[in-house]
């Protein structure tokens, strides 16, 4: 070059710096041609300044400037209009993708908005971080929590001055309400289950729905809750008692008894409050209901329940020991040793099982946070589905990188080029996961016992959605993009089998293997849920739990009634046995009832059992078949001083052989003493997610508030003719009253409705892990089986059979998933074992619980493998080989 | 090609360089035939600044031409009438030619 006169480096610098990419190459041309020119009419200095002072001149004009006016403009269109066009080229390819994306996206959707619902309960008052609720704990461990408060702890609370707000309610479970006509004749019955409370005009203060829709239709909560027999009912209630007419100032008698007046109309609640109230009778009538326990201490309901709102900055420790301090100067020492109170922040009520809520729904942080992570391996599944699929595509499509990149594509392009086609890719999925969201989420909703909906107006479901296009887009479009891009345009278009290599075989298979690893942690998770809720539901709870047992709710205990109901009913061909208890032996139905025992010289806390009685008579435990140990049955004859205890609570007070407490007296926690005839086998009264309650039973028959009744149903026999039956039974006894009944079994099922929802949910989600995951092997397959054609027919016309090619094919997945099972069983055993803590009955983790849902996913992708492996493997060898 | 004509004393003279020159007119060849024709020796920018406002008025068009030795291997690029650019040039010569017609006459 040296032979060259060179112009002035920096001058050449600066034009090279500034000029604009499409003027720069014919500037310097010109300058270069006119310093020549120069060079052979002056001397070299004087070219060189010459060249300098017209780079100078360029530097002066606009147009230099200025950016191109022509050119690349309209890039962006190209990159979608070539996106497009290589998607329709590789349909196949391409539907995978969608479908992969659609189901991952849908079901992300699906399970945000139900996390999101479940989050949002009772967020929307005022006060919400600063409410808290009194809750009791009670017993030497401190292992029972409920959430009753005596009713004489609260007036004594006002005096605590870090207390800013305070409310107590009653809810109240089954209430019977009549409709009275305006001049106070009966009309109609109903029942309301659930939503009837006590509350005082200060609920609404302290939980104020400031931020949910609801509103007073007429009536205010400071007026109309006042007075004692006022009664608010929501809008749907209004509607299902009186239709059109106006309910104010109408009366209803509630338990054939307490008449309250109508003073108000609310709107109805929301549906994520754990305050789901519909009608609210005023605190001032609870003298009415409960009399004399009012200034009670000791007993407890676990209907009563108190909220207060400290002041900001409030030690919760504090307020907590200022109640015990009250608390204790109240009761006697040892319950005031035995039994806590507690503040609980609001916004843990709905996420702590322990307390339980009046929606009678909680949700634990940690299913909240297996949601979420279901939420992004689904994501993650579907994006590395896609990462697969287009980095094995890339070698196909070398030669046209290569060419882009001849014809002056810089590697930014070709990015931008791919993310375009993910972009596409993901945007086609989104909306169409969003219309799937939209068309099964109502039943999802219902499965789930939800009331979740997707709201196209929510702002919130399109900036998730914004937030998962954005996502997905970048992590499944950005590292193909740029391994594709980085090609070298050389190798690429002479050698595709070079860069088939660089394509990252190594990283497809971690990707393949995370994807089942997955699955498979899944697929175990729900084999596991499964079987425990199959134990749930089989297991020997210590009475006859499969037997057809309709148990009917008393309104009375009219003695004179009841016996006549009862034979009545052993008259009907069809029932076989009849008992009256005060309570079930067990479902969520049940009534709980506890008080203390001990042995006659007991005296310290530590001595007293804490157990719950119910009433039963001379048939309960036949009926049920419960076994006496030892002792006898109570009969009619019994006193309620004649007791039967269960082998929990003979153990706990210190007996061993069951015949040795029979004839013992007990000494009740200050009230006097009792006497054991009897001991029997324990049982479940509650759910087996907890221990057998120490239980003792006499034969109190004013306390009767069931009756069960055993069937024996004839062959054939149809069951809405025996309801009917029992119904005119009914009616015949107790005209007034709706008859209200349950099936045993379902009311003990009813104790897992929320895991039985759960585990659904994960077997609908487990499902779709299964699905993304074979779609992905399915392209993989489809993929290699095309690139291998040429291989397969060689080795076909060398004698390999069908078998030994689909073997060739699946060797390397069935490597690949059973590296995949042994990552998943220690993640699976973690969280399987963890969940089964939560439960004091649970089933023993099998070998057979992971073996079967691994052997299971193999299978699958095995079928999927071998599907289309066979399909390669029976094609005639010269449809490949005869063209070359 | 209604109203009036926005073209420049410099732009019109370049114009016409470009015409004139045919099929080799750059930047170089053009200030070269302006210093021929009129004795004016016009900078190397203002020429390209005055062709770069002439294409965006679409008197002429440009393409990348061949590359060659004395330009040390760069593309030049090379300039074309239009015929929008001829049919101005032609109206204002014949508006010029009116006009001195006029001023002989009198």
């Amino acid at each position: 070059m040296a032979t060259y006169p060179q112009p002035p480096k920096w001058a050449e610098t600066l034009i090279e710096r500034l000029a604009p990419e499409h003027l720069a190459e014919e500037i310097k041309g010109d300058l270069y041609e006119m310093f020549l020119t120069d060079m052979k009419r002056f001397n070299e200095r004087n070219a060189r300044r010459r060249y300098a002072w017209r780079v100078i001149g360029f530097l002066g004009k606009t147009f230099f400037w200025k950016g191109p006016t022509y050119q690349t403009q309209n890039m962006t269109g190209n990159y979608f209009k070539m996106a497009k066009r290589s998607l329709l080229a590789n349909k196949g390819t391409t539907t995978i993708n969608v479908l992969g994306l659609v189901i991952g996206i849908a079901s992300a959707l699906a399970i945000i908005s139900i996390i999101r619902f479940e989050l949002s309960f009772d967020t929307f008052h005022t006060d919400h971080q600063n409410i808290y609720r009194l809750v009791r704990v009670s017993g030497a461990d401190l292992s029972e929590f409920r959430t009753g408060v005596p009713y004489a702890i609260t007036p004594a609370m006002k005096d605590i001055s870090s207390i800013k707000k305070m409310t107590k309610l009653e809810y109240l479970r089954g209430a019977s309400v009549d409709v009275l006509s305006a001049d106070g004749k009966f009309e109609r019955q109903f029942i309301e289950e659930e939503g009837v409370v006590t509350v005082e005009p200060e609920f609404f203060d302290v939980i104020d729905f400031a931020g949910s829709p609801i509103k007073w239709i007429s009536g205010d909560p400071k007026t109309s809750l006042r007075e004692p027999s006022s009664l608010v009912i929501t809008r749907t209630v209004a509607k299902k008692y009186f239709g059109d007419e106006s309910p104010i100032g109408r009366t209803l008698r509630f338990q054939k008894v307490f008449d309250f007046k109508i003073t108000g109309v609310i709107e109805d609640f929301p549906s994520n409050t754990d305050f789901p109230f519909r009608m609210l009778v005023s605190y001032a009538s609870m003298p009415l209901l409960f009399k004399d326990r009012m200034s009670d201490w000791v007993s407890v309901n676990d209907g009563h329940a108190v909220y207060v709102v400290l002041h900001d900055g409030v030690e919760v420790k504090d307020v907590e020991a200022q109640i015990a301090k009250i608390h204790a100067a109240n009761v006697g020492k040892d319950l005031a040793e035995y039994r806590h109170y507690f503040l609980q922040p609001l916004r843990e009520v709905h996420f702590d099982p322990k307390f339980g809520t009046f929606s009678r729904r909680t949700i634990t942080h940690e299913t909240i946070l297996a949601l979420k992570l279901i939420v992004l391996c689904l994501l993650a599944v579907g994006c590395i589905n896609y990462v697969n699929l287009s980095t094995a595509h890339s070698t196909m499509r070398s030669k046209e990188i290569g060419m882009r990149k001849i014809m002056g594509s810089t590697q930014g392009n070709l990015i931008l080029q791919f993310l375009a086609e993910t972009l596409i890719i993901v945007l086609v999925a989104s909306f169409a996961a969003l219309g799937l969201v939209a068309v099964f989420m109502p039943s999802l909703a219902a499965m789930l016992g939800l009331q979740v909906s997707i709201n196209f107006s929510d702002p919130f479901l399109w900036i998730t959605l914004a937030l998962i296009i954005a996502i997905v887009t970048i992590s499944a479009g950005l590292y193909p993009a740029l391994l594709i891009s980085r090609f070298n345009p050389l190798t690429a278009i002479k050698n595709r089998f070079a860069a088939g290599r660089v394509a990252g075989i190594s990283l497809r298979k971690t990707l393949v293997v995370f994807q089942f690893t997955a699955t498979q942690v899944l697929a175990v998770a729900t084999f596991i849920v499964v079987a425990q809720m199959d134990f749930f539901r089989n297991v020997d709870m210590g009475f006859d739990r499969n037997a057809a047992v309709v148990t009917i709710r008393l309104l009375n205990n009219d003695q004179a009634s009841l016996s006549s109901f009862e034979s009545e009913l052993r008259r009907l061909p069809f029932v076989e046995n009849v008992a009256k208890s005060f309570t079930l032996p067990s479902g969520v139905d049940r009534n709980r009832n506890s008080r203390n025992i001990g042995k006659p010289e007991a005296n310290d806390v530590q001595d007293f059992q804490n157990y719950e009685y119910s009433a039963i008579d001379e048939n309960f435990l036949d009926l049920y078949g419960i076994r006496l140990i030892a002792g006898r049955n109570l009969t009619p004859a019994d006193s309620s001083k004649n007791i039967l205890v269960n082998e929990a609570l003979m153990k706990n007070l210190g007996y061993t052989n069951p015949q040795d407490i029979v004839g013992a007296e007990l000494k009740l926690g200050g009230d006097g003493l009792v006497h054991v005839v009897g001991v029997i086998n324990d049982y479940y009264g509650n759910s087996l997610k907890e221990r057998v309650d120490n239980i003792a039973l006499d034969a109190n028959a004013d306390r009767y508030r069931q009756v069960s009744v055993r069937l024996n149903l004839a062959a054939g026999q149809n069951m809405t003719d025996v309801l009917t039956q029992l119904e005119q039974t009914w009616k015949s006894i107790y005209p007034e009253h709706v008859f209200q009944f349950r099936f045993l079994d379902d009311n003990i099922a009813m104790f897992y409705e929320q895991e039985l929802k759960y585990s659904r949910l994960f077997q609908v989600f487990s499902t779709m892990f299964v699905l993304i995951g074979c779609l992905g092997l399915y392209g993989l397959i489809t993929f290699v089986a095309n690139r291998k054609g040429k291989e397969i027919a060689v080795r076909k016309t060398l004698g390999a059979s069908v078998a030994n090619i689909i073997v060739m094919f699946s060797r390397e997945y069935i490597v690949l998933i059973t590296v995949s099972f042994a990552l998943a069983v220690p993640i699976a055993w973690y969280g399987v074992n963890e969940w089964l803590m939560n439960f004091e009955n649970h089933i023993d983790v099998q070998w057979w619980l992971f073996a079967a849902p691994g052997a299971i996913v193999l299978a699958i992708a095995l079928a999927v493998v071998c599907m289309k492996s066979f399909n390669a493997a029976i094609a005639n060898p010269v449809d490949k080989l005869r063209n070359e | 090609m209604s109203g009036r004509i926005y073209l420049g004393e410099l732009e019109e003279l370049i114009l016409l360089m470009v015409a004139l020159i045919d099929k080799e007119a750059y930047g170089v060849s053009i200030t070269a035939a302006l210093e021929a024709q009129t004795g004016r020796v016009i900078s190397i920018s203002a020429v390209h600044a005055a062709l770069h406002r002439l294409e965006e008025k679409g008197f002429v068009k440009s393409k990348m031409g061949g590359a060659s030795m004395e330009r040390g291997g760069r593309r030049k690029r090379l300039f074309q009438i239009t015929a929008y650019g001829r049919q101005t040039l032609e109206e204002l010569r014949d508006v010029r030619n009116m006009i001195w017609t006029q001023i002989l006459n009198t």
